[in-house]
Order: C-alpha cells, then sequence, then structure tokens
C-alpha cells in the first residue's frame, strides 16, 4: 500500500479527501475563533451538538428506515439544532444573568451533553444499530466516508476558503478593531453572523472525523501553531490550513494503518480517527511553541542567553579599561560567574582581538581599549543624562546605567551628545572618554 | 428480589424512606441496586456541589472540564505503574488516587507551562492541553485495555454497573472533601476571593490552588463510573448556579449547592426507575440526574424571574429606539 493508494483506492479515498477537507474548513475557522480569544466555545458548541444527532438520527431511522443518506441529513439538521441552542444559552446566561463566561460555556457543555446521554439511552432498545453508529462519533471514525461525503466537505471547504478570500478586508477589520469596523459602515453584525454559522457548520461537519469530544482541538492545534511563524492575518490563515490539512492527512494515515497492524495480530480493534488527528496536530503545535524563529522558545531562550553573554563581555572589558592588566583569578573575584563560563568570555574577546594573553596577564588591545571607552562613554552618558535631564538623585543611576550601557545604539548615543553639549565630566565628576569610530 | 422492581416516580421514594427508616433502627437490609446509585450520585453530588462554588469563584470551571478529560490518561498511566509494580487493578482505589495526582500534576502543568513559558493566550492552552492529552489517553486506554467500550464509558458514565465499592470510594472521597473544606474554609475563602489579599496574610494561596485542583481532579474520578467525567461538570456548575441565583454569601451557598444536587440525584433515579417500570425504557441514570439539575435551574431562573415581576406584560420594555 503506498502513499498515492490513500488519495485512489475507492475504499481509502474516501476518509483521505474527507478529513483533509474537513481538517482545512476547521482549522481557518478555527484560527478566527483564536483571534477572537474564544477558543472553548468550539468546546461547548460541539459537546452541544450531541443531543441534535440523537434525536435528529432516531427521528430519521424512524420515519424513513430504508434510508441511510437521509438519516445523515437529519443527524446535521439536529446537530445544528442544538448547536444553535446551546450558544443560545450561552449567550444569555452570559448577558442576562451575568455568569462567568467559563462557567456559562462549561455548564450548557455538559447539561446538553447529558441530555444526549439520556436521548441516547433511549434509543438503545429501539435502534440498537444506530446507537453504536453514534458512539462511533465520540471519537470519530473517518472509515465510512463515501464520494458524498468527499463532495460535501469539498462544498464545505470552498464556502469557507471563498468567504475567507473576499471578506477578508471587512473580517480583517472586525477581528482587530471591531469599533473602528462599525464607525466605517461595514456590516459588522453580518460578518459576526457569517463567523459564527461557518464556524458551526465546520465543526459539525468536522464530528464525522475527529469526534465530539475531540472536535475543539482540531480546531485550536494549527491555529496555535500557525501563530508562531507570523504576524500577518493572510499568512496566518494559510498556515492554519496547511498545518490542518497536514495533521488530517497524517492522522487519518496513522489510524488506517494501526488498523490493520492491529487486525494482523488477530484483534478486532479499530485505532479512532479523532485521537490520532489531534495527537499529530498537538504534536506540531508543540513543536512551533518550541522551535518556531522569532516567537519560539527555543529562539527566545538562545537571544536571551546571547544578550547576557554579550553583557558579560561588555562588563570584562570595562573593568580591564580601569586597570591595566588581569590575573584569571582577580576576574572572578569580581565578576562572579562560573570559572567554565569566565574561560568563555575571555576566549570570544581574545578571538574578536579585543585583549591578548601575555604570560598569566591579560591586556587589552587599542581596539579593547576603543571598545571598553564607548561602553565607559555610554554609561557615564546615561548617568549625566538621567540627572541632569530627568532629574534622578545621584544615589540611582549608576544601577540603571549598569543595564542600559548594554542597550543603547550608536544612534541614541549621539542624540544624547548633542542634547548634553558634548560633556566632559558626568555627575560623579568622572571624564567621559571621547567618542570613537570602531 | 429488587425492591423498587417495577415502581413508579412516589411509589420509589416510600419504599426508599421506609427501608432507611429500617436500616437506621438496626434492622439488616441489603442494599438494592437503586440505593447504590443513589448513593454514589449524592456522595458525588455532595463533593461537586463543595467545590463547585470556589471553582466558578476562582473561573476555574473550564480548568475542571480539561481535568475531567485528563483524568482518563491520568488513570491509565497510573494503571500502568501500579500493574508494574504491584499489580494493582485498573479501579482499585490507590490507582484512581493516584490518577487523579497524575491528572491534575500534569494538567496544570502543562496549561499554566504554555502560559509562562511560551506566551500562549490561556484559553489555546486550555483547550490543546486537555484536548491532547485526552486523545493520548484513549489511544493508550484502546491499545492497553484492548476495549473500546472503556473510554466511551468514560465520558458516558454507567450507573447501572455501579458496585457498592464505587459507593464506598465515592463517599470516602465525599468524606475528603468535606474535611478539607471544614478544616481549610478560611483559607479556601480568602484565596478565592484575593489571591494577593491572601499571600499577604501568610495563607499560601498556590497550596490551596493546586489543593482544589487535586480534589475536582479526584472528584472527578469519583465520578469517573456514575456519570462519566463530562456530565461530573453539571454537578459542579448547576447546583451553585442555581443556588446563586437566590443568595450570594459564600457559606450559604455551600450549604444549598450540595443540598440541591442531592435532591436531584434522587429525582433522577426515581425518574429513570420509573421510565423503566411504566414506559420499558432503560435511561441513562446519570444522564437523567444531569437533566433534573438543568430542570432545576431552569426553574430557580423561573422563580426569579416571577419575583423580579418580569413576567408580567411589560410592553415598554421592549420598545427601544433603533
Amino acid at each position: 500500500m503506498s502513499l498515492l493508494d490513500f488519495f485512489t483506492d475507492p475504499v481509502l479515498r474516501g476518509p483521505t479527501w474527507g478529513t483533509l477537507f474537513m481538517c482545512i474548513a476547521s482549522s481557518l475557522m478555527g484560527g478566527v475563533l483564536f483571534l477572537k480569544r474564544r477558543c472553548l466555545l468550539g468546546e461547548s458548541l460541539s459537546h452541544a451538538a450531541y443531543p441534535g444527532i440523537v434525536a435528529g438520527v432516531s427521528l430519521f431511522a424512524l420515519l424513513f428506515p430504508e434510508h441511510d443518506e437521509s438519516a445523515f441529513f437529519g443527524m446535521l439538521a439536529g446537530a445544528f439544532a442544538t448547536s444553535f441552542l446551546g450558544f443560545k444559552a450561552i449567550e444569555w446566561m452570559e448577558k442576562k444573568e451575568k455568569v462567568r463566561s467559563d462557567a456559562a460555556l462549561c455548564f450548557v457543555l455538559a447539561l446538553f451533553f447529558g441530555i444526549g446521554t439520556v436521548a441516547a439511552s433511549a434509543m438503545q432498545s429501539s435502534l440498537p444499530s444506530w446507537r453504536t453508529k453514534i458512539h462511533a462519533l465520540m471519537f470519530g471514525q473517518a472509515a465510512t466516508m463515501s464520494d458524498f461525503h468527499i463532495a460535501l466537505y469539498a462544498m464545505l471547504t470552498s464556502a469557507v476558503a471563498l468567504f475567507l478570500f473576499f471578506g477578508f478586508r471587512h473580517l480583517q477589520a472586525v477581528l482587530f478593531d471591531s469599533d473602528y469596523a462599525k464607525t466605517a459602515g461595514l456590516p459588522v453584525r453580518w460578518i459576526d453572523w457569517a463567523i459564527f454559522w461557518l464556524f458551526l457548520f465546520a465543526l459539525i461537519l468536522g464530528i464525522r472525523s475527529v469526534g465530539i469530544v475531540l472536535m475543539s482541538g482540531m480546531a485550536i492545534a494549527p491555529a496555535i501553531a500557525a501563530r508562531q511563524f507570523t504576524d500577518r492575518l493572510q499568512s496566518f490563515f494559510c498556515l492554519s490550513a496547511l498545518f490542518g490539512a497536514l495533521s488530517g492527512l497524517a492522522g487519518n494515515i496513522i489510524s488506517v494503518m494501526g488498523t490493520i497492524a492491529l487486525s494482523k495480530s488477530g484483534e478486532r480493534l479499530t485505532l479512532p480517527t479523532g485521537p490520532s488527528i489531534i495527537l499529530i496536530g498537538a504534536a506540531i503545535a508543540l513543536l512551533s511553541l518550541l522551535f518556531a524563529p522569532k516567537r519560539g522558545w527555543a529562539f527566545r531562550i538562545c537571544r536571551i542567553a546571547a544578550f547576557r553573554f554579550r553583557c558579560l563581555q561588555e562588563n570584562v572589558l570595562k573593568a580591564m579599561w580601569k586597570k591595566e592588566s588581569y590575573l584569571f583569578n582577580e576576574f572572578q573575584e569580581i565578576h562572579r560567574v562560573v570559572p567554565l563560563m569566565l574561560h568563555a568570555i575571555l576566549w570570544r574577546l581574545k578571538q574578536g582581538g579585543w585583549i591578548v594573553k601575555a604570560k598569566e596577564q591579560y591586556i587589552l588591545t587599542a581596539d579593547g581599549r576603543r571598545k571598553a571607552a564607548s561602553i565607559v562613554r555610554l554609561h557615564r552618558l546615561w548617568e549625566l543624562y538621567l540627572a541632569s535631564e530627568l532629574g534622578v538623585s545621584h544615589e540611582k543611576i549608576h544601577l540603571n546605567a549598569e543595564e542600559m550601557e548594554h542597550i543603547l545604539t550608536p544612534d541614541i548615543e549621539e542624540r544624547l551628545t548633542r542634547l548634553l553639549a558634548n560633556p566632559k565630566v558626568d555627575p560623579h565628576s568622572q571624564p567621559i572618554p571621547e567618542r570613537s569610530f570602531l | 428480589m429488587n425492591p423498587y422492581w417495577d415502581c413508579g416516580f412516589c411509589e420509589f421514594f416510600r419504599i426508599f424512606f421506609s427501608r432507611a427508616f429500617d436500616f437506621l433502627t438496626g434492622v439488616p437490609i441489603e442494599a438494592a441496586s437503586d440505593e447504590i446509585q443513589f448513593g454514589t450520585l449524592a456522595a458525588v453530588a455532595l463533593s461537586c456541589g463543595l467545590l463547585g462554588p470556589f471553582l466558578v469563584l476562582k473561573r476555574m470551571t473550564m480548568f475542571a472540564n480539561s481535568l475531567s478529560h485528563t483524568i482518563l490518561l491520568g488513570i491509565v498511566l497510573a494503571f500502568l505503574f501500579a500493574s508494574s509494580l504491584w499489580g494493582g487493578e485498573m479501579f482499585s482505589p490507590s490507582t484512581l488516587m493516584l490518577g487523579s495526582l497524575a491528572a491534575a500534576f500534569l494538567t496544570a502543568a502543562f496549561t499554566e507551562g504554555l502560559v509562562k513559558f511560551f506566551r500562549l493566550q490561556e484559553d489555546a492552552s486550555i483547550g490543546l492541553v486537555f484536548s491532547a492529552l485526552f486523545a493520548l489517553g484513549i489511544l493508550l486506554v484502546t491499545l492497553y485495555t484492548r476495549d473500546v467500550h472503556l473510554s466511551v464509558e468514560a465520558i458516558m458514565g454507567n450507573a447501572d454497573a455501579l458496585q457498592p465499592g464505587d459507593f464506598k470510594f465515592a463517599s470516602l472521597l465525599a468524606a475528603l472533601n468535606l474535611s478539607v473544606l471544614i478544616v481549610f474554609y478560611r483559607q479556601l475563602k480568602i484565596s478565592a476571593f484575593d489571591r494577593q489579599y491572601a499571600s499577604a496574610l501568610g495563607v499560601p494561596a498556590s497550596f490551596f490552588h493546586f489543593l482544589l485542583l487535586f480534589l475536582s481532579s479526584a472528584v472527578s474520578v469519583g465520578a469517573f463510573r456514575a456519570v462519566g467525567v463530562l456530565l461530573v461538570l453539571v454537578f459542579l456548575t448547576g447546583p451553585y448556579l442555581t443556588a446563586r441565583l437566590f443568595s450570594s454569601r459564600l457559606s450559604r451557598l455551600l450549604w444549598i449547592s450540595p443540598a440541591l444536587g442531592i435532591f436531584a440525584s434522587g429525582i433522577g433515579v426515581a425518574l429513570s426507575r420509573h421510565a423503566l417500570s411504566a414506559f420499558g425504557l432503560p435511561l441513562s441514570t446519570g444522564g437523567v440526574v444531569v437533566c433534573a439539575i438543568g430542570l432545576i435551574y431552569g426553574i430557580g431562573i423561573f422563580l426569579k424571574l416571577i419575583r423580579r415581576g418580569k413576567l408580567q406584560p411589560c410592553p415598554k420594555e421592549n420598545a427601544s429606539p433603533s
């Protein structure tokens, strides 16, 4: 079984394409909710769909016992009805009863799910085969999707994509500045309405492959990953769709392969699709949180470490500017750092050509002297600025300048020099070194 | 055999109270399955009614939602750990407690870690963590126990399969919750309303925060078999929200919400028995209790509206200039 088979084989292609489209749709709409900071709404709405699914399926299965497809539509209609009801209930509790948002979400979620549980237990004796089918919806079962479902999901995904494409400017305005959007006369209510209904559509259709319980995760994880890589809305949506598609594909393949592997060992056990998709999505999100450039954790840690290292280097240079030569032990007494770290700093300074080691002594080179002088200059300029311009008392200026000397840029130095009329002496009556160009 | 066989709603309570009277006066009787159900549900309702107010006040209910999902992973991990070390059973109390501790710890660590170290917004962090951990839990359960129904049962609960052991565990938990609340009432109250003030008074607010997490995770475990991990959320929030309609004093809320929960459990068990005897419908008892709590909330709102006088026809209010 090759990878291509998943897309072309008449049995396998249904789940593959269906999951793919559904994941793209839900991750796009999930992205919108992520930016609105209402991620957990998806959790409540997908659970609130449960009683509707049960009721719709039972109704249609009793009315038209022969047509399986009609029960599918009954399921969709019921799911919409109760999800919408759940949303209205949440809104009402928040606005009229002043219930805290999280409590309202939680209460409605579980209450509707409870009603669904009762309804499902009621159909246990009358419609046992449908009950097992509904149970499969709990964690998603992509395996039984047909070409009909592919068409349905493709339509939904294109609807979502078209909405985002044509409504992009309006959406941008509503998401980032709804007051501006209102004053600019944009149809804010209509856009909010469209967002809600498309989100609901994506959520309910997605239940088929990911399952009621995990559906909200599907809407969240790709958006989290996408946000790590970009600040632009267009690329955010593109990346979110890409990550959604990736997790959908990989999750489906894992589920199919896993089921086959399990059946080889003689077990009749299906690996549910939902958890596999969610785990892949969450892994992508976690990796992006860790390693994305700029916003990723690893990158941030490295940047902080590099900055600390540079500060230490500059402090060592500054110390050497005040006294001609240093022994290694003397450094250790002044700068309380680990010997290994001190070695690294000194090695780096030697590499930069700022210091040389003669016997056991460390001495500044001409370049190093200039560099150290410029740091001392920044320190004293800043002290003078704080004391004379901002009126900070003399005891307090040193500590602040200790930090600022590493941060001030040549441009700010230039402005400070002009503002203070190229001063020669700092508030502690120490000379300020001349400006030198490295 | 079962004294409640084929009895209706009112008859259920008559038999129940007469049997309870017999039991209290020392007549030895064997607990019927309905009584075990009621006892377990009432114990769960008691624990939830005591914890719920604090969770809502601290805006932690969605966190309780994640806990109720991640508990599955916690139990699986504890089971793997216990079965390899001392051959523990999946549903023995020690495994369950270990699992709830693991779940509380994992969920709290991940959710808060993502917010603190990865600068993720809180709602997204909660959603990501619980869905990922829950997905992992389902996969592990499916692979290790080779039982597809266990994970469904974990969500839906199966009150009809309750055993005396479950009742013992649930009442133990209720006793734990009650004693913690009695001992630490002041500290919990202060840290729920004003964390800064609490730390200024020397109350270790983070400790009580985690204690609350652990207790709610333990309650989810206790409710695991009776009502399932999702429906327990109604036990946590519903009675409190209903009580909150009529009172805003914490001490009074802490009386009313457990009472409402226990009341709803009784109604629910009786209703479910009534449906079975009158219509031959085997309803999920946990679900019926949840519906009863929802109904009580609805009645509460209705009563409140009447009290406010909002239900009288008042045409002026709706007419607003547009």
